[in-house]
């Protein structure tokens, strides 16, 4: 039944025409929030009409293995650009991830962004559209027009409601993306007609180019190349600097959508088109994706720690994170490519909510200088209580769910790099040291300032329980998301079953 | 069994989360009766438990890790040894929880106490019943953290809150060690559940069981407060009394014990593991007890103390006598428990003053707390026909046994500590409940507000001493020498488990020597204690306590480890954090790449006819540079 609709044709397009509702309330805030929420959540309620379905959907074969849902269509014909969706369990998850967070940002702007209010939530539903469209896309084409679509949203998110030196920080990112997306670009069609010299088709789908035979040196440069774009998404040190920035100066929504999301796509992208397309070279590479994945962890964990702004501590995070998920898919053995992917999630939803309960604070007392905080918990010990418990989450805490990802990463590296995975466990010390000073400074001790703050009210509440319910659900019976990417893990990884 | 298995966890669980959702809205009394309820009804349960258990059993209960061949379910793996403790901690603990409703009588935020504390029982017997490891791993770092929010329970005070910031982070050091251990394992093994594990002990090469059992021993080192990442636990000292009696004494910090037992089969292959095992039990049992002797806090006296008293049993482990070992684990957290809950009294009796120095006399004013103090120092001090007599002769008597330079070396030492104990322990009992009653001893300062003694405890706080005197007294019984012509009941228990090594026997003659020896050491150092703490010395000795002396300041601050890891690990540290940042990460980074920015600028200005703005140009410079390459790389591959 459902292969009778374009199902994730609607998935993509629904938030960029829900653009369209808001014309009539683009001057009236109080219209254009609840209309721009009721989009993102009918495109939740999507996912998760999806997912409920996903084993029904599974059994039946969509023509490439693993896919449970293909739309395939020609597009631009002269080139051989076809417009080719396709769901698997890794794209499902991917997807629900994307549909929360955007709930959830729509959610934290609530009352934080009052100028041009509806140009800001159609910025967010177009992003929302373009990024959908990334974890669909298997035609490379299309996948490049929608990395760079969910760019151009986010340029203006930041250039415009941000805060601070929001100019720079703005440029600053646009201009690091840009330089890694053209490359990849590039390699893309240098793919594109290797194949068709090859074969004398011409195609960009993702499917068909998997077939290229491609000399060793060849397939170095050209896995270098989309490399350096996914590294820089990222982000791998040393090419992270543009993300403290963006992040520090990004408005609430904007760093819920960044540390969630736009990460994402770069480990996303090197799992669905860099490790498959490029596999020898990817190999080759190796050594220094652990190398550089390590640093990050190390590196980014002591910048945190010297953090004086809690945003930008919380950036920092995001690297070292980050950093776990990239050994996952460096050592590509099935527990640490589940791990990395699952990873991807928690991540996602543990950092967008600290992102989103600095915003809140933000909002309140009118700043995110740690020193200027103290004794949080005896002013608003609501706010206080969801800032340890995702605090505990981000520290891998065993129970909550980043654990699951981490535990399950550095598992299966030990297989293949037991150095690595050693050398990676010691971070989940760092991990705590800055997370803990972060958590004393803000919420114990004496108050540093007379901040008179009020906590939480109940649109922030319930967002909060929901996503700490979601935490430890994933944390205590992450068995669910585990069966729906294992499918996908064992074709990519070629693990026994 | 399966159902009271379950209950045994979920009751604290829920509980904890009761108290914690609802505890501020709902009245006092109903917030503390089901706090003490849960833990209860958990020691029902597991008594339920004893009554069925037959043998050890597995009982799995769903599925938690799952991905290609690492699985880990919720699995619980019950056997004497898990079983005992499990025992053990839902009474002790149940009695504290019942102490804390006195102690805690006027803390306005006892929610979160209870729920803690509700939540920390969780952890605890999720770590002791687990099934694998990463299952236990999470108890494991389940009790961590409640620890470290317990400790630092009265936030406002930047003391606490840092204690309880520092043996989060010390013991993290350890868990990390253990992590490793668990996944190397599970390369090794492709497993990680506890019996697998243990039963695979002979096919892993010799080399990487000794890895792992030192992995193994970083861990437990950690959790209990080993050299060298003993540190955080005399800090640990600033949570409220209860918490340092259930956490600090009686539960959390054996868990490394636990854990080296419960792995022993594995580890305990590799003779340089035990040996390892074994000097680190045997040299922290006498660093702490070393310390001990100068410290002026009455409860930073009790945490070296526990810190030695671990240290024997961590020899106790080296040495391979696993049943010695855990009886001292159990007659320790009886008396150990006893001594922190009577110490709260005394505190609580005289508004908060910890310092020894300021009590004295205190026998006739608070005899409640008196005896059943009295009771656990003769535990602690190894007293003859005491439990702590019986257990700790144990381990010595295993050490003995084991013979060799590197044993007989750790069994004399192992007896100097013993009268170290005894010295340690009557210090404070005489110090604090002998001699004149008001403070004959000068100290400088104007005596402080509210000082003065408070004796009308509340008589949940007094009641609660008795049963874990008791216990402490008669807790010989559960393995009384074999000389007497009995079979212990724990070895006889103990003796059943699986892959148990059982170490060779002592002759009845052997034992008696060992243990005429011990309790001559014993009183030797309860001797040495009254001639200098009681009668005519008293007051000389105390005034030159007080006055200090390098030595004896090197022994207060713990052989001054702080700040030798305050120089070594903590400023380097913080050092390289600001260096990674402001250095690398500013100037270094982001400099050369503002200094590219400027130079293309510059470059796009040459041309004036270009736009001036610099987004503008360094875009076009790109996309310029971009369609270059791009009509090089398409002539490349079609020409």
């Amino acid at each position: 039944m459902l292969g009778n609709y374009p199902i994730l044709t609607i998935m993509v397009f629904l938030p960029l025409a829900g653009c369209l509702l808001l014309l009539p309330a683009w001057r009236h805030p109080a219209a254009a929030r609840p209309i721009a929420l009721g989009v993102a959540l009918l495109e939740l309620a999507l996912t998760g009409w999806l997912y409920s379905s996903w084993r029904g959907l599974a059994v039946a074969q969509t023509g490439l293995p693993g896919f449970f849902l293909l739309e395939d269509l020609p597009w631009i014909e002269a080139f051989g650009i076809r417009y080719t969706l396709g769901l698997d369990g890794i794209s499902l998850l991917m997807v629900m991830l994307t549909a929360f967070s955007f709930c959830v940002a729509l959610a934290v702007s609530w009352r934080a962004v009052g100028k041009r209010v509806g140009l800001f939530l159609a910025l967010l539903l177009a992003m929302e559209s373009g990024i959908m469209g990334v974890f669909l896309a298997l035609d490379l084409a299309l996948f490049y027009l929608f990395w760079e679509v969910m760019l151009i949203p986010m340029f203006f998110l930041i250039g415009v409601w941000g805060h601070g030196r929001r100019i720079y920080s703005t440029i600053k990112f646009f201009l690091f993306t840009m330089a890694g997306s053209l490359l990849m670009l590039l390699a893309i069609i240098a793919l594109h007609l290797i194949y068709a010299q090859q074969t004398g088709i011409a195609t960009f789908a993702l499917h068909e180019l998997l077939k290229t035979r491609l000399p060793a040196g060849t397939q170095l440069w050209l896995f270098a190349a989309f490399f350096l774009a996914f590294a820089i998404k990222f982000p791998l040190f040393p090419l992270h600097t543009w993300l403290p920035d963006a992040h520090t100066d990004a408005p609430t929504a904007g760093s819920v959508i960044l540390a969630g999301l736009l990460l994402k796509t770069g480990s996303y992208g090197l799992i669905r088109f860099g490790y498959p397309l490029f596999p020898e070279a990817a190999q080759q590479l190796t050594p220094l994706f652990y190398t550089l994945a390590l640093i990050g962890i190390g590196y980014a964990s002591l910048v945190a720690f010297a953090q004086e702004d809690m945003k930008r501590l919380i950036a920092y995070s995001s690297i070292g994170h980050m950093g776990y998920v990239a050994i996952g898919i460096a050592a590509w053995q099935p527990v640490a490519l589940t791990g990395s992917i699952i990873q991807m999630a928690n991540h996602g939803v543990t950092t967008g909510a600290l992102f989103a309960m600095v915003g809140m604070l933000d909002e309140r007392a009118h700043t995110r200088e740690i020193a200027s905080f103290g004794g949080l918990w005896g002013k608003v010990p609501l706010w206080s209580f969801f800032f340890l418990f995702f605090s505990l989450a981000s520290v891998g805490l065993p129970g909550l769910n980043n654990f699951v990802g981490e535990f399950l990463v550095l598992a299966g590296t030990m297989k293949k790099a037991p150095l690595v995975a050693g050398l990676a466990f010691l971070g989940i010390v760092l991990t705590l040291i800055y997370m803990v000073r972060l958590v004393q400074e803000v919420c114990f001790q004496e108050d540093r300032q007379p901040l008179s703050l009020v906590d939480l009210d109940l649109r922030e509440l319930s967002l909060l329980a929901a996503v700490a319910l979601l935490v430890v659900w994933m944390g205590v019976h992450p068995g669910p998301l585990l069966d729906l990417i294992h499918a996908p893990v064992q074709l990519l990884s070629g693990g026994v079953p | 069994m399966k159902l009271y298995l379950a209950l045994i966890l979920l009751l604290p669980l829920l509980g904890g989360l009761f108290n914690a959702l609802l505890g501020r809205m709902l009245p006092r009394r109903l917030g503390e009766a089901i706090a003490c309820g849960v833990i209860w009804g958990a020691f029902v349960c597991a008594v339920l438990v004893l009554l069925q258990f037959t043998g050890p059993t597995k009982i799995e209960y769903g599925s938690w890790l799952a991905a290609f061949d690492l699985q880990a379910p919720i699995a619980i793996y019950l056997d004497q040894l898990s079983l005992g403790l499990t025992l053990m901690i839902t009474f002790v603990c149940g009695l504290i929880h019942l102490y804390s409703v006195g102690y805690m009588r006027e803390e306005p935020d006892f929610a979160r106490y209870f729920a803690l504390l509700n939540i920390f029982v969780f952890a605890m017997l999720v770590l002791v019943l687990a099934g694998n490891l990463p299952l236990l791993y999470l108890g494991w770092e389940g009790v961590g953290f409640c620890s470290y929010a317990l400790i630092g329970f009265w936030y406002r005070e930047e003391k606490n809150a840092t204690a309880g910031r520092k043996a989060f982070i010390v013991t993290r050091v350890g868990d990390t060690a253990f992590g490793i251990a668990i996944v190397w394992m599970f390369q090794i093994s492709g497993s990680v559940s506890i019996t697998q594990l243990n039963a695979m002990g002979s096919l892993i090469p010799a080399g990487i069981v000794t890895a792992l059992g030192i992995l193994l021993l970083i861990g437990a080192a950690g959790k209990s407060a080993q050299l060298p990442l003993s540190v955080w636990l005399p800090d640990a000292m600033a949570g409220p009394t209860p918490v340092s009696a259930q956490i600090h004494a009686a539960t959390m910090v054996t868990a490394g014990v636990y854990l080296l037992a419960r792995m022993f089969p594995l580890i305990g292959g590799s003779e340089a593991v035990r040996a390892a095992i074994a000097l680190t039990g045997g040299v922290t049992a006498f660093y702490a007890a070393a310390s001990a002797c100068r410290q002026r806090d009455l409860k930073r006296i009790l945490a070296y103390s526990t810190i030695s008293q671990i240290g024997y049993m961590v020899l106790g482990v080296g040495v391979g006598a696993l049943t010695a070992a855990t009886f001292h684990l159990l007659t320790h957290a009886f008396f150990k428990a006893l001594l922190f809950l009577a110490a709260g009294c005394v505190i609580t009796a005289l508004h908060h003053q910890q310092d020894i120095f300021r009590m004295g006399g205190l026998k006739e004013r608070l005899p409640a707390v008196y005896w059943p103090f009295l009771a656990g120092a003769l535990c602690l001090a190894g007293f003859p026909l005491t439990g702590g007599f019986f257990s700790k002769d144990a381990i010595l008597g295993a050490v003995f046994e084991r013979g060799g330079p590197l044993y007989a070396g750790l069994f004399a030492l192992g007896l100097l500590t013993a009268l170290l104990t005894a010295f340690y322990t009557f210090r404070m009992l005489l110090v604090v409940f002998h001699g004149e009653e008001n403070l004959p001893h000068p100290h400088p300062d104007p005596p402080r507000e509210g000082e003065g003694i408070h004796s009308a405890l509340p008589s949940v706080m007094t009641v609660t001493l008795w049963p874990l005197a008791l216990l402490g007294l008669l807790g010989g019984i559960l393995n009384l020498p074999s000389y007497l012509g009995v079979h212990g009941l724990l070895d006889g228990f103990l003796g059943d488990m699986p892959g148990l090594m059982r170490p060779e026997p002592l002759s009845h003659g052997t034992e008696m020597i060992l243990q005429l020896v011990a309790a001559t050491v014993s009183l030797a150092g309860l001797g040495l204690a009254r001639s200098r703490y009681a009668g005519s010395r008293r007051a000389a000795v105390l005034a030159a306590e007080e006055a200090g002396s390098k030595l004896s300041d090197f022994l207060l601050n713990g052989w001054r480890l702080d700040d030798l890891y305050r120089l070594l690990f903590i400023r380097p540290f913080e050092r390289i954090a600001r260096l990674c940042w402001k250095g690398v990460d500013e100037a270094g980074i982001d400099g050369a790449l503002d200094g590219l920015a400027r130079l293309t600028a510059r470059l796009g200005r040459l041309p004036a006819a270009w736009s001036s703005g610099r987004v503008a140009t360094s875009l076009f410079g790109l996309a310029g540079g971009v369609c270059v390459l791009l009509a090089y790389v398409a002539w490349l591959i079609t020409g």
